[in-house]
C-alpha cells in the first residue's frame, strides 16, 4: 500500500515540474526553433500519457493485488497480447520517430539559402572567433603558421593572399535579423560544440571538418552561448555570444568594422 | 576462502566485493562533485590535502573536477554496472539454477576475476600519478585524449592508465563472456531446454553474447588511441591543428571514428548493465506475486531482441558528432524501434502483478521501485531518440538525468533487490526486512529527488562536464535547482549507510534463513 | 575434442572475429576519408608465410605437436620481421602494424594452446590460419 502511495506520490510531481514554469525553454527567436517547440510539446505529450498510463497501472496492480488472502490468478501468457502490445507500442513509437524527422530534415539535409551570410567559426581551447569575409565576399586562405592569438589572428589568414586582407575577425557571432545566416563551424585542436539555446540548435565542432550550420533569426537580441562538448579544463568558460541586430545596424556595424580592417 | 578460488561462488562474492567497493568510491566522488557544482570557490581543507596540485590550498580546480567526474563514470558504469549483476550474480547463481556444479572453466573465471581487479587499481593509479586522473570523461574522445599532456592535465600518464585499465577489463570481459555462454550452452541439466531456463539465466546468456561481441571492438578501439597517445599514429587526429600554441604534425586522422568504435560498444554496455537486472526482476515480481511470469517466452525473446538491436543505434550517441545526417535518421528509427521490446517487458511485468497476490518483502520493494524508475528513465528516450528534439538536449543536464534514472538508479535498484533475495542463499540468513524496506522508502524518494529535477535543468540549456556555473548568466536561474539536487543527494548517500550497515551485520546476526525463505522454484533453492 | 572445449573456441574465434572486423572497419573508414592514403608494400616472401598455418593445422591433426608448434612459431617469426620493417607514421602501415601485431599476438597464444592442450586446441589454430591467409589477402590484394 504505502509504496503505491509513494509511487503514485513521485510520479505525481515529477509530472507536476513538466507544468512549471520557471525551468524551461528561453523564447523560440526563429521559425525553426518554434516548429522545435511544437514537436516537442507533441513527444511530451505522448510520453506523458504513457508515463501517467504505466504508472498509474503499476499503482493500481500493487493496490489492488496486495495480499488479503485472495488466491493468484493462473494467468500466465497470452500470445493475442502481446501481439497486441507489441504492435500498438511500435506503431507509436515509430510514429515518433517520423513525425520528428521534418526538423532534423529541415536543418540538416536542407541547403542554405544562396543569399546567406556566410560566417566562419573558429573554436579553440578556450574561446571562439568569428570571419566574416570583407567586401569582395571572399575568404582569404588561412595558413596554420600565421595564426597569432594576441595578434588578432586566430584563423591564421595567409598575408599572402590578398583575398583575406579584408576579412574581419571578431569575437562574437553578430547577424541581422531575418536574413538566412550560414555558419562554417571548424576546430583548431579538440572537438567543441557551437550552441544557442533561442534557435533550438547544436552542433559538434570537429577539427578536421568544415560543418555548416544555417539558421535565420527573427529578434534582435544577444544570446549566450556556451561550448558544449568537453574540450578540457577551460570548457565552462568558453563562452560567447550570439547577437542578433536589426538589419540597418547590423549593416552600420558591419561597414565601420571592415572600414577598421581595411584602414588601420 | 582461499582469494584464487576458482568456486563460482567465492568469485561471485569477490565479484560483488568489488563492486561494493567500486559503488561506495564512485559514490564519493559523486557527492565531492555536487559540493563543487554548488560551492565552486569554498576551500576545503581536505581537498588540499588529497590534491595539492588539483586542489591547490583548498580550492578545487577546473581539471581536478574533471578528472573526477571521469573517475566516478569510468568506475560507475564498469566496475559496479558491468560487474555485480552479470559477474556477480552470475557466477553465484546461474550454475545453480541450471543444475551445473561449476562454470565450464573454472580457472578462467578466476582469472577474469584478477584480471578485473587488476584493471581497477590499474585505473585507480591514474588518480596518484602525475598529473592525476584524466579530465576527458568516460568517453574520452579524441583529439582531447589523444594528443598526450598538452591538452590538459591528466591527459598524459594519467589517459595511458585509464586506456590500459580499460583494455584489461575489456580481456577480463571477454573471458568471462565466453565461460557464462560456453556454461549455458553445454552445462545445462539435460531436462532443461533453453526455453525453461529461468529469466535470470536469459538475462545472464544475452548479456554474455552482447559482452562478447562489444568489448573486442573496445579493445581494438583503444589500441588505435593508445598508438595515436604513444606512437605517432594518425588514427584519430586530424591534421591542421595547433594545441596550445604547438602546431601538430599529424594528419589524416577522424575523431568521429573513435566515437563511433567506441559507441558501437557503448550503446550495447548499457544493455549489458540492465538485462541481467530485467531478468531478475521478473524472478523477483513472479515469487512475491505468486504467479508464474506473464508472458515467459516472450520475455525471453524480448531479451534476445535487445541484445541484438541494441547493436544497430550506437549513432544516436552521435546525432550532432558530424556524422552524415542521413545515418542520424536511420539510427533514430531504429533506436526507437528497440524501445519496443523493453516496453513490452514493462506491459509483462504489469501482467505477471496483475491477478496476483502481492507480498511485499525488502526485495519486491526494490523490483517494483525498478519498475517505476524504468519507466521514467526509459521514456525520456523517446525524446532523446528524435535527432531533431535531441539538437536542443545532447549534452545538457537532460541526458545525465535520463542515464542516471536508467543506469544508476534502476539498474542499481535490480542489485539491491538481488541483494535481498540472494542473501538467504549466499549467508543462510536474511537481510533484516524493516532496514530493508527503510532503506528503500528514503533510496526511493531520494532518486527522484536527485535526478528528475536535473531533466529541468537540461530544459534551460545547461550544459554538462562544467565544474561551476558562474559564467552564464543563463545559468543562474538553475542554482537553485542545483543547490536543491545536492542536498538531495547527501540525503540519498546517508540513505546508503542503513543499507551498510544492514549487509555487513547480517551476515553475522541476521534472522536465520530456511532453505527456500520465499517459495521459489528455481533450483538453487533445493535442497540439493 | 569434448563439446565444451569447442563451444569455448568458437566463442574465442567470434569474439577474435569480432576484434579483426573493428579494425579493418577502422581501416576501410580511414582510407576513404582522408587522402594521405599509400598502399604499403610487403615483400613478396610474404605469400609464403601463408602456408604456415595450414601446415601447423595438417601437423596438429596428425597429432605432431612439436612440428605445429615450430610451424606456428616460424609464423610469428615472419611477422616480427613484418612488423620490424614498418613506419606507424604513414598511416598504412600503421593499420598494417596493428593488425599484424595482434595476429602475432594470436599466433603466439594458439602456440601456447596447442603446447598446453595438443590437438584440443586445433580449432582455434584453423582459425589463427585462416585469419592470415585473410589478412594477407586484405593487404595484398584490397589495399
Amino acid at each position: 500500500m504505502a509504496i503505491a502511495i509513494l509511487i503514485a506520490a513521485l510520479a505525481g510531481a515529477t509530472l507536476a515540474l513538466f507544468f512549471q514554469p520557471r525551468w524551461w525553454f528561453p523564447d523560440a527567436i526563429s521559425a525553426h526553433a518554434k516548429d522545435y517547440d511544437a514537436q516537442l510539446l507533441f513527444t511530451l505529450w505522448v510520453v506523458g500519457s504513457i508515463f501517467v498510463l504505466a504508472q498509474g497501472l503499476l499503482v493500481w496492480v500493487i493496490f489492488r493485488y496486495r495480499d488479503r488472502g485472495q488466491a493468484p490468478s493462473v494467468n500466465c501468457g497470452s500470445t493475442k497480447l502481446e501481439l497486441l502490445w507489441t504492435s500498438v507500442t511500435a506503431m507509436v513509437f515509430l510514429a515518433l520517430a517520423f513525425a520528428g524527422q521534418g526538423i532534423w530534415a529541415g536543418v540538416h539535409l536542407k541547403n542554405s539559402d544562396p543569399s546567406a551570410l556566410r560566417v566562419e567559426v573558429m573554436a579553440k581551447q578556450f574561446a571562439w572567433s568569428y570571419r566574416y569575409s570583407g567586401a569582395d565576399g571572399a575568404f582569404g586562405r588561412v595558413d596554420i603558421r600565421q595564426i597569432d592569438d594576441a595578434g588578432g589572428n586566430p584563423f591564421g589568414i595567409d598575408s599572402k593572399d590578398p583575398k583575406g586582407d579584408d576579412d574581419l575577425t571578431a569575437p562574437i557571432l553578430r547577424v541581422p535579423a531575418g536574413r538566412p545566416v550560414e555558419l562554417l563551424l571548424k576546430s583548431r585542436d579538440v572537438i567543441h560544440n557551437f550552441f544557442v539555446r533561442e534557435l533550438r540548435l547544436k552542433q559538434d565542432v570537429v577539427p578536421g571538418m568544415t560543418i555548416p550550420l544555417h539558421f535565420t533569426a527573427d529578434k534582435p537580441g544577444a544570446y549566450e552561448v556556451p561550448c558544449s562538448e568537453l574540450c578540457g579544463l577551460g570548457h565552462h568558460q568558453m563562452r560567447s555570444a550570439l547577437v542578433v541586430m536589426a538589419p540597418d545596424a547590423f549593416e552600420d556595424w558591419l561597414l565601420e568594422a571592415r572600414q577598421k580592417v581595411v584602414l588601420p | 576462502m582461499r582469494i584464487f578460488s576458482t568456486d563460482h561462488k567465492v568469485i561471485g562474492k569477490q565479484y560483488i566485493g568489488l563492486a561494493l567497493f567500486s559503488v561506495l568510491f564512485g559514490m564519493v566522488l559523486s557527492l565531492i562533485m555536487r559540493f563543487h557544482l554548488v560551492h565552486p570557490d569554498t576551500k576545503v581543507k581536505l581537498f588540499g590535502l588529497l590534491w595539492p596540485d588539483g586542489a591547490p590550498g583548498g580550492q578545487m580546480t577546473p581539471e581536478l573536477y574533471l578528472s573526477l567526474m571521469t573517475m566516478h563514470g569510468t568506475i560507475m558504469v564498469f566496475f559496479v554496472l558491468t560487474t555485480a549483476p552479470q559477474s556477480g550474480f552470475g557466477n553465484y547463481f546461474l550454475p545453480l539454477q541450471i543444475g551445473a556444479h561449476d562454470m565450464a572453466f573454472p580457472v578462467l573465471n578466476m582469472l577474469s576475476f584478477w584480471t578485473t581487479a587488476l584493471s581497477l587499481l590499474t585505473l585507480l593509479a591514474a588518480l596518484i600519478v602525475e598529473g592525476g586522473a584524466p579530465l576527458s570523461g568516460w568517453t574520452a574522445y579524441p583529439p582531447l585524449s589523444g594528443l598526450g599532456k598538452i591538452t590538459g592535465p591528466g591527459q598524459g600518464l594519467g589517459q595511458d592508465l585509464w586506456i590500459l585499465s580499460i583494455a584489461l577489463f575489456c580481456v577480463a570481459s571477454l573471458m568471462a563472456a565466453i565461460n557464462f555462454i560456453v556454461t549455458v550452452i553445454e552445462l545445462r541439466a539435460p531436462d532443461m531446454g533453453y526455453f525453461d531456463m529461468p529469466l535470470t539465466c536469459w538475462g545472464w546468456f544475452v548479456t554474455a553474447l552482447i559482452s562478447l561481441f562489444a568489448f573486442a571492438v573496445l579493445l581494438a578501439g583503444g589500441i588505435l588511441l593508445m598508438l595515436d597517445r604513444n606512437a605517432g599514429t594518425s588514427f584519430f587526429i586530424p591534421g591542421g591543428l595547433i594545441v596550445n600554441d604547438q602546431i601538430q604534425t599529424r594528419s589524416g586522422g577522424s575523431p568521429v571514428l573513435f566515437q563511433h568504435l567506441f559507441w558501437f560498444f557503448g550503446h550495447p554496455e548499457v544493455y549489458i548493465a540492465i538485462l541481467p537486472g530485467m531478468g531478475l526482476i521478473s524472478t523477483i515480481l513472479s515469487v512475491f506475486s505468486g504467479k508464474k511470469v506473464f508472458g515467459y517466452k516472450a520475455m525471453a525473446i524480448a531479451l534476445l531482441a535487445i541484445g541484438g538491436l541494441g547493436f544497430v543505434v550506437w549513432g544516436h550517441h552521435m546525432f550532432i558528432s558530424g556524422m552524415s545526417p542521413y545515418s542520424s535518421i536511420a539510427f533514430s528509427v531504429l533506436t526507437l524501434a528497440v524501445g519496443v521490446p523493453s516496453a513490452v517487458k514493462t506491459f509483462n511485468w504489469l501482467a505477471t502483478l496483475w491477478g496476483g497476490r502481492l507480498r511485499f518483502t525488502a526485495a519486491m520493494h526494490f523490483a517494483l521501485g525498478f519498475v517505476s524508475l524504468f519507466i521514467t528513465g526509459g521514456i525520456t528516450g523517446l525524446i532523446l531518440g528524435q535527432p531533431g528534439l535531441d539538437i536542443y538536449f545532447h549534452d545538457t543536464y537532460f541526458v545525465v538525468a535520463h542515464f542516471h534514472l536508467i543506469m544508476g538508479v534502476a539498474a542499481i535498484f535490480a542489485i539491491f533487490a538481488g541483494l535481498h533475495y540472494w542473501f538467504p542463499k549466499m549467508y543462510g540468513r536474511f537481510l533484516h526486512e524493516g532496514l530493508g524496506k527503510l532503506h528503500f522508502y528514503l533510496t526511493f524518494v531520494g532518486v527522484y529527488a536527485v535526478f528528475v529535477p536535473l531533466h529541468f535543468a537540461g530544459f534551460v540549456g545547461n550544459p554538462r562536464r562544467f565544474p561551476d556555473f558562474k559564467e552564464y548568466e543563463f545559468l543562474k536561474s538553475v542554482m537553485p535547482l542545483h543547490i536543491g539536487v545536492t542536498h538531495a543527494a547527501y540525503f540519498l548517500a546517508a540513505a546508503q549507510l542503513i543499507f551498510l550497515f544492514n549487509y555487513f551485520w547480517s551476515q553475522r546476526r541476521g534472522a536465520v534463513a530456511p532453505t527456500n525463505p520465499w517459495g521459489a522454484t528455481t533450483r538453487e533453492w533445493r535442497d540439493d | 575434442m569434448t563439446n565444451v572445449a569447442r563451444t569455448g573456441q568458437a566463442l574465442l574465434i567470434a569474439a577474435s572475429s569480432m576484434f579483426f572486423a573493428a579494425f579493418t572497419s577502422a581501416m576501410v573508414v580511414r582510407r576513404g576519408l582522408s587522402g594521405d592514403w599509400i598502399t604499403p608494400l610487403l615483400p613478396t616472401w610474404v605469400w609464403a608465410t601463408l602456408l604456415l598455418g595450414p601446415l601447423a593445422s595438417w601437423l596438429i591433426q596428425r597429432g605432431h605437436v612439436r612440428p605445429a608448434m615450430a610451424a606456428g612459431a616460424a609464423l610469428v617469426s615472419s611477422q616480427l620481421a613484418l612488423l620490424a620493417g614498418l613506419r606507424l607514421f604513414v598511416i598504412g602501415e600503421a593499420f598494417f602494424g596493428v593488425l599484424i601485431a595482434a595476429h602475432a599476438a594470436h599466433a603466439v597464444a594458439g602456440v601456447a594452446a596447442i603446447g598446453r592442450f595438443g590437438a584440443r586446441a586445433s580449432l582455434f589454430w584453423h582459425f589463427v590460419g585462416a585469419l592470415w591467409i585473410y589478412l594477407v589477402f586484405l593487404f595484398e590484394v584490397w589495399a
